[in-house]
């Protein structure tokens, strides 16, 4: 148990250290695949704490879907990106000036609202075994699955019709008609192009 | 086995599936519409079925507002999604009102899609999903619903933004949009997180029983007469009467439990809705997405898309957390405050239409606002006064826009006009000049039409309350808005030029429209009563 206690902190301070990479790394590329770490290492902290299907859909929509298409995006659009991480320090005053004002609202509330947990110090000790899951008990994945269906019919329909708008204007936008052919990448700048992004004038 | 059927039958056809029966045909309109054009090979007849096409879903959209005004309310009251719709009159009209109106947008639009060269069937089909979205709006009882809501009808509006792919501009206005609506979304979303991470809940009714139950539901009754003391039940009588009467006034019980946390949650989702009715601090937005969309999606986010969020807002501080009306009242009072000065002063150097339109429509919704954050009964009659009011003379503004093409080679598809565009408009056609100054007359509040009664009840609503420095802000920020509106006017009968520009002849089949929402502005002067007791009628559920 002490040893599950000590993977919750390793994994939150890798965590939190992926995190903190994204924002500094200088290269594009690099910070992408910090925030994949991220989260990733935010996936197992879920499934530590038993919450399967969440720890799923991260790694499946954010790291699989995601993550990977913004890669690609951001590879994509190399020679724009030169300029971004000059320009970036010249707003971090401002980015400072506004989270200090959400910030220090929102931590004073949560202070208020949610009493500090004596036994914090040792949460993953206290588990206790409850007997009925041993012998009824149905999955996470389960669980969401029925509440979804029963519960949030409506709510799954009104995602459908979202996901059918998304796909009527992204065939839409991307496709030009007017030369009847879809836009193609050219092979040979494909390859000419080198993995180290310059970032000289 | 017979008997069998006959029972199978009626649970196969449950009653919950009727609560949201327009919103079905509409989305099973859209679905039928889309296998049926990509069947027809739509590129090459496409320019034939535009205008039928167009026509078509104003008549799904009538027949949708058929089926809301064919329900008599008895069942679906209780017959809910797990509680996450309602269905009130509230609810019912404002819907009636969104897909009527829309079905006028889309007998405008019909005609000028060829000349916009927007003539992809994808166009209608996406404004379609827009109004789906803004119906669900209307009728969404938790904050799961509105999200996807909002969500569903905010994306059909980035496309829309971005539909003329050729022009750099819409292309540009279609990110901004996306990115601001992003923001927006996020916003709802961090403050319904910290709703639901204090109250457990995401229903509406849910946080009325939390809130609001301590204050109201307290029922003396019992107390008083088994003790006999009726002079305390009769004083508990008129203390109630007069919270029913005038709720601003009376003191709530607010001190029984420590709101602030919700207040925070309730403050960024309202922030949120702010973003997306494009008020005053929020509005920066709203000028270049309205200048550089394609002109009849412009006139799709200035008129029609307004009026849910209004509903949402309405649901969200009077149904569920009217408790927590210093906190909503405050922000919302100075949001409009701000954005009518905002709207009225910005609006004085521009020269571009669609621009100025952008900032008229910032003011405006500015003063829906105020006479939303009156927290009265009258406050949101009036509201939605307004707003009806708003819509119509907008269907009027946008329309004109829309009807004025430039006779020139060059700028054929140019709708993006200047004032001096419009300059000697009189001598070219006088009686589109006339029905754009009689609008602009509207909008402004000049006595014989109905924008006066408009502006008028939101600010007697206002002084009711007795905010007698907010009505006098408002009401000199309104006079110096006639500025503008008048100069329009100006330019069209008053300017010492000798040559004006050109304009296409319009056919007579057009104007017919027009000509009947202009009398609609005069004929809602001489008699408001009609949009006073329906507007009455469709309230009467908050009491």
């Amino acid at each position: 148990m002490f040893g599950s206690n000590m993977l919750f902190y390793l994994f939150s301070i890798f965590l939190v250290i992926s995190a903190l990479m994204v924002v500094f790394s200088q290269h594009p590329v690099f910070s992408l695949l910090f925030l994949v770490a991220s989260f990733i290492f935010s996936a197992f902290l879920l499934f530590m704490l038993e919450c399967e299907l969440l720890a799923l859909l991260f790694i499946v929509v954010y790291v699989g879907a995601i993550a990977i298409l913004f890669l690609f995006a951001v590879m994509m659009l190399e020679s724009k990106l030169n300029n971004l991480s000059k320009n970036s320090m010249k707003y971090v005053p401002v980015g400072f000036v506004f989270s200090f004002f959400l910030l220090t609202p929102l931590l004073r509330e949560i202070s208020i609202h949610f009493e500090n947990n004596y036994d914090r110090n040792s949460f993953y000790l206290n588990t206790y075994q409850n007997w009925y899951d041993l012998i009824d008990s149905i999955s996470d994945v389960e669980v969401y699955g029925q509440v979804l269906y029963s519960y949030y019919v409506l709510q799954f329909l009104i995602s459908g019709l979202i996901l059918l708008l998304t796909l009527v204007g992204v065939v839409y936008l991307t496709n030009t008609f007017a030369t009847q052919q879809t836009t193609d990448q050219s092979l040979f700048k494909q390859l000419s192009r080198n993995s180290k992004l310059s970032f000289k004038e | 086995m017979k008997k069998k059927l006959a029972l199978g039958l009626p649970s196969l056809v449950a009653l919950h599936s009727f609560t949201l029966f327009p919103e079905y045909f509409l989305s099973i309109s859209i679905i039928y519409v889309l296998i049926v054009i990509v069947l027809i090979t739509y590129n090459i007849y496409g320019l034939m079925l535009q205008k039928a096409l167009s026509e078509s879903m104003a008549l799904i959209l009538i027949m949708a507002s058929y089926l809301i005004f064919n329900d008599d309310l008895l069942v679906l009251n209780f017959s809910n999604f797990n509680n996450s719709i309602v269905n009130d009159y509230f609810a019912f009209f404002t819907k009636i009102l969104i897909c009527l109106f829309s079905a006028l947008y889309f007998l405008i639009v019909a005609n000028s899609l060829k000349e916009q060269k927007l003539t992809s069937f994808e166009y209608l089909l996406i404004i379609l999903f827009a109004v789906l979205g803004l119906l669900l709006m209307c009728s969404s009882n938790d904050l799961l619903t509105a999200y996807l809501a909002i969500e569903l009808s905010s994306l059909a509006f980035y496309i829309l933004a971005s539909f003329r792919k050729i022009s750099s501009y819409s292309v540009e206005s279609g990110i901004k949009y996306f990115v601001t609506g992003a923001v927006s979304s996020a916003f709802f979303l961090l403050g319904s997180s910290f709703i639901y991470g204090l109250t457990g809940s995401i229903n509406f009714s849910d946080f009325h029983d939390l809130f609001e139950c301590s204050s109201m539901y307290f029922h003396p009754h019992d107390l008083f007469f088994d003790s006999g003391d009726l002079k305390t039940y009769e004083l508990w009588k008129t203390i109630q009467i007069m919270m029913l009467l005038d709720i601003g006034q009376f003191p709530i019980l607010a001190e029984l439990f420590n709101y602030s946390f919700v207040e925070f949650g309730l403050t960024l989702v309202l922030f949120s809705l702010f973003i997306k009715l494009s008020l005053a601090p929020f509005h920066l937005w709203s000028l270049d997405v309205y200048e550089g969309a394609p002109t009849s999606s412009t006139f799709f986010f200035a008129v029609i898309t307004k009026l849910s969020v209004f509903v949402l807002l309405i649901r969200l501080c009077y149904q569920s957390f009217f408790s927590l009306k210093s906190c909503w009242q405050f922000y919302s009072l100075w949001i409009g405050i701000f954005s009518i000065f905002v709207g009225s002063f910005g609006g004085l150097k521009q020269r571009r239409l669609k621009t100025l339109l952008a900032y008229s429509s910032t003011s405006h919704m500015g003063y829906a606002l105020i006479a939303f954050s009156t927290s009265t009964f009258i406050g949101i009659q009036m509201l939605l006064f307004y707003m009806f009011i708003y819509m119509i003379s907008g269907l009027c503004v946008w329309y004109v826009m829309l009807l004025l093409r430039l006779k020139k080679k060059n700028f054929e598809n140019k709708y993006n006009k200047e004032l001096s565009d419009l300059a000697l408009l009189k001598k070219s056609n006088a009686a589109l000049a006339f029905s754009l100054s009689l609008t602009m007359f509207s909008i402004a509040g000049i006595p014989p039409l109905v924008g006066f009664l408009a502006k008028m009840s939101v600010f007697l609503s206002v002084v009711g309350i007795s905010f007698y420095f907010i009505a006098l802000a408002s009401i000199l920020c309104s006079v110096v808005s006639t500025f503008y509106y008048i100069r329009i006017i100006k330019v069209l009968y008053f300017e010492n030029l000798l040559v004006g520009k050109l304009y296409y002849p319009i056919k007579t089949t057009k104007t017919i429209i027009l000509s009947v929402l202009i009398l609609s502005l005069v004929f809602f002067f001489l008699n408001p009563t009609i949009l006073y007791l329906v507007n009455y009628k469709a309230i009467l559920y908050l009491l």
